[in-house]
């Protein structure tokens, strides 16, 4: 699977500012709602943090990927957001996060959804495409980082 | 060193998707020990939940952990109830 394929150009953040994961959250489901014409900002957010309340999403190395369930989209629809400086995610390692790949994924479907979560770690989990994520200037440069890494 | 392993099987309807993973992370953080589990030809150090990730283990795998390290038996132990447990999910 391409990132390319789950993240619009216009749904690739480079170093934006935000001083709290709320803030962050609020951010993507607010950028998510102008490409989800069927669901609105605040249906988004909840999504988002029904799922942080299960366990924060900040799986670790600054990275977190706060994702939510959305009924009516028939494919995952991901944004990405890298922080000009991290923030307090509550994150498995306790280190703050600056980079964020926020998920909407259909109900139901585990099978699709576990193969998907495979391959967007298996990127993540490279140390240089993080650190490329991380210093792209700009939205276009931070979109080239995810068109080279497909 | 002690070293054991042992073989579970992914009950859970879900697999080891992300919370699943963040928890067996977060449990394997606890013991002094080396823990490494094993799909097919993939395996992931048991602490980094993107490595755990990757592993795609989907309901009705069969997953291999082993444990090295003065906290190997109880590290395994903990793990392979955690997989029975079905990771504390309601299904």
């Amino acid at each position: 699977m391409k990132l390319s394929s789950i993240i619009n150009k216009d749904c690739s953040k480079a170093a934006v500012l935000f001083n709290s994961k709320k803030r962050a959250l609020e951010y993507i489901s607010e950028l998510a709602s102008q490409h989800l014409p069927d669901h609105n900002a605040h249906e988004i957010l909840d999504a988002f943090l029904t799922r942080e309340k299960l366990g924060s999403t900040g799986i670790g190395k600054g990275i977190a990927i706060p994702h939510g369930r959305l009924k009516g989209i028939d494919s995952i629809f991901a944004i990405l957001v890298t922080n000009q400086n991290s923030i307090n995610f509550d994150a498995i390692d306790n280190r703050p996060v600056d980079i964020l790949l926020a998920m909407l994924v259909p109900e139901g479907d585990n099978a699709s959804h576990l193969k998907t979560l495979a391959e967007i770690a298996g990127k993540l989990n490279n140390k240089e495409f993080c650190k490329q994520l991380r210093q792209a200037p700009n939205d276009d440069a931070l979109y080239q980082v995810i068109q080279l890494q497909d | 060193m002690s070293e054991i392993e042992d073989t579970f099987l992914i009950q859970n309807k879900c697999g080891l998707h992300a919370r699943a993973a963040t928890i067996l992370a977060q449990l394997a953080q606890q013991f002094n020990a080396t823990i490494t589990l094993y799909q097919g030809d993939k395996e992931a150090p048991g602490d980094s939940v993107l490595a755990l990730l990757m592993l795609e283990s989907s309901h009705g795998k069969q997953i291999r952990v082993r444990c090295q390290g003065p906290d190997a038996e109880p590290a395994l132990h903990a793990i392979g109830e955690l997989i029975a447990q079905k990771f504390h999910e309601d299904e």
